[in-house]
């Protein structure tokens, strides 16, 4: 899983930098143009319902993606209970809103720490779990959080949590903007910190990066931590944002596996990676998702395409767009040879 | 006192139907190195089966189990050879992601053909059963667990008892060993998910006489399949068996206990396979990895 060092040639970095920058000034001004004094002034308008919709639930997934990317991808431990985390921040501002009516910026900030909490309890036993158990014991964490939450009365049980509306899309966009702002942030420090090498060589060799001294239960449980912070944090704001919630909308295995796809298809263990891959996948997804009887095409395309990235761009994209290599068939033929029997 | 003697019963019956699921996942897991989480939508495809050959010509659904198995050893046969095959050296993570692709095919195609209704497969005897004093047990599940103990038989006696068999575990034990001696990989790999295809949709065809089935009825069969082999062992035809039927009891028991209904279902089990993790990975019968 082959995430090296991100070296972007001059020559793209040319090209990569300026595109990159104009779609960071896209995304932070075109909302604006539906404020009403851009409107009573005639500019026109860029960014409609829809759009604050799919452009806040592409936010929401570069930092679910990215905060996968920081256990599964730098650490090598590929959880697939990461929704648990999510759940439990929307449950956080849901139960504190709609219930003890706080004010909704500070049940926001006791989201990431709930989520962290739990990913300290259940971390310490399993991150001493490998490969195939520690993904289903995650797995299992998702499926049996989701089931007990949808048990409790006090929790809304079956029928959910409804939250009173706050109209603006604006602020939740710009808040889940900034979520993965941090998210993208977090792991660019982490990489470049002692601890982010720690984390490298926990994934690379678990054994040595203990013998030369790294401590690796501290580190791998920090960074399934981190991981589930930053989670929560997306939870919480799709709570509110979403104005409604229940076991299916925020503890749903799918959208688990859809972080984890959008790491992996964009390149674990990169910083980027996860962000082209959640920008990229979650607008196909949002395309082809027409409802209705097309949601079954859909689910057909993403069960393909999920099936060609690993078959054939195992390492992501990041892989050929940060210059490591070319995609060309020859490529394509070369992972396929690596990997099949 | 006879209640509790109806709940173990129950369990274990109950218990059967995980053994027969759980067989075929863990041969897949044990020789290939690929845990399916396309498992459960397999499993359903035989339901299917058996649901469509009962309403169209009325054939009784444990003579259709052999039909099951056929179809789906076809179906398993030709994903890992054409498909499965391709990613089998990569990281399990890949192997993990293509499944769960490939299970949200079947599903989505399932769905497509044979819509998200509910479909039951009603013979005459289904409400039938046989009353021991207060203790009754159905026919239906009784058959179930009949079958199951004729799977993992026949499971024993095709890893242990065939030349194909020893091949089966002589990959598992050594790819490149196996190799050596002139085993066909490719088809070996193919053959064995064939074989765990088949199993499953005979477990398919069983779970159509007592649940109604959908299309996406077969995923919480993928994880309690996983459940079941963590808690027997990896490795061995009686951990499977030990491990169904203890779960099956496990989560009869767990719904009865004071506090906890149905609905906690997944999560007792989850309970007790996290815990079974951390004290004893190597599973109730499991050999040391």
């Amino acid at each position: 899983m082959i995430a090296r060092e991100e070296r972007v040639p001059r020559s793209l970095r040319r090209f990569a930098v300026p595109i990159g920058i104009a779609l960071l000034a896209y995304v932070i001004l075109v909302p604006l143009t539906s404020t009403d004094t851009a409107q009573q002034a005639g500019l026109p308008l860029l960014a409609d319902k829809l759009w604050f919709r799919i452009a806040t639930t592409v936010a929401m997934f570069v930092v679910m993606a990215s905060a996968w990317n920081i256990i599964g991808g730098l650490t090598g431990y590929a959880s697939f209970g990461n929704v648990a985390f999510f759940g439990l921040g929307a449950y956080t501002v849901g139960v504190l809103v709609s219930s003890r009516s706080w004010p909704f910026p500070l049940a926001l900030i006791l989201a990431p720490v709930t989520a962290s909490l739990f990913a300290l309890i259940v971390g310490i036993p399993l991150l001493r779990l490998r490969g195939h158990y520690f993904a289903v014991a995650t797995l299992g964490i998702g499926v049996a959080v989701g089931e007990v939450v949808n048990n409790l009365a006090p929790l809304g049980a079956s029928t959910g949590l409804f939250l009173p509306i706050v109209r603006s899309d604006l602020l939740f966009f710009y808040l889940m903007l900034g979520a993965a702002a941090v998210a993208v942030l977090s792991t660019w420090l982490i990489l470049r910190t002692r601890f982010g090498y720690g984390l490298l060589a926990i994934r690379e060799n678990e054994e040595a990066a203990k013998i030369i001294g790294v401590n690796t239960n501290l580190y791998k449980v920090a960074a399934f931590c981190i991981a589930a912070a930053l989670t929560g944090l997306a939870g919480g704001i799709f709570a509110q944002w979403n104005s409604f919630i229940n076991q299916e909308n925020v503890f749903a295995i799918s959208d688990n596996v859809q972080m984890i796809l959008m790491a992996v298809v964009g390149g674990a263990g990169t910083v980027l990676g996860p962000v082209a891959g959640a920008i990229s996948l979650e607008l196909i997804i949002q395309t082809l998702a027409g409802g209705g009887s097309k949601a079954v095409y859909s689910q057909i395309g993403l069960g393909v395409l999920l099936a060609v990235c690993v078959i054939f761009i195992p390492r992501g994209v990041i892989d050929f767009f940060g210059g490591q290599s070319r995609l060309s068939l020859q490529y394509l033929r070369q992972t396929l040879r690596e990997t099949s029997a | 006192m006879s209640q509790f003697t109806q709940q173990v019963i129950l369990g274990l019956l109950l218990g059967g139907v995980y053994v027969a699921v759980a067989l075929g996942f863990s041969l897949v897991w044990g020789i290939l190195n690929i845990v399916n989480l396309a498992h459960g939508a397999l499993v359903i495809v035989g339901s299917y089966i058996t649901w469509d050959l009962f309403t169209r010509w009325h054939i009784d659904p444990f003579l259709s189990l052999p039909i099951d198995a056929l179809v789906l050893f076809v179906i398993g046969y030709a994903l890992q050879r054409g498909v499965i095959n391709r990613v089998i050296r990569a990281p399990l993570l890949f192997t993990f992601l293509l499944t769960f692709g490939i299970n949200l095919i079947i599903v989505s195609l399932l769905l497509l053909i044979f819509t998200a209704d509910f479909r039951s497969v009603t013979p005459s005897y289904s409400g039938n059963g046989l009353h021991l004093g207060s203790v009754t047990i159905p026919y239906i599940r009784f058959g179930g667990l009949v079958v199951a103990f004729l799977l993992a038989g026949a499971l024993w006696a095709i890893l242990n008892r065939t030349r194909i068999g020893a091949a089966i575990l002589a990959v598992g034990a050594d790819r490149d060993a196996a190799q050596l001696v002139g085993i066909d990989l490719r088809h070996m790999y193919a053959l064995t998910f064939g074989i765990g295809a088949a199993f499953a949709g005979v477990a398919g065809g069983i779970i159509s006489t007592f649940q109604s089935i959908t299309p996406t009825a077969g995923d919480p069969y993928t994880l309690q399949a996983f459940a079941v082999v963590i808690l027997g062992g990896l490795g061995r035809v009686s951990a499977t068996v030990l491990g169904g039927l203890t779960f099956g009891l496990i989560e009869i028991l767990g719904q009865s206990a004071p506090g906890l209904g149905s609905g906690y279902a997944n999560a007792i089990a989850f309970v007790v396979l996290v815990i079974v993790l951390v004290v004893r990975p190597r599973g109730l019968l499991g050999r040391l990895a």
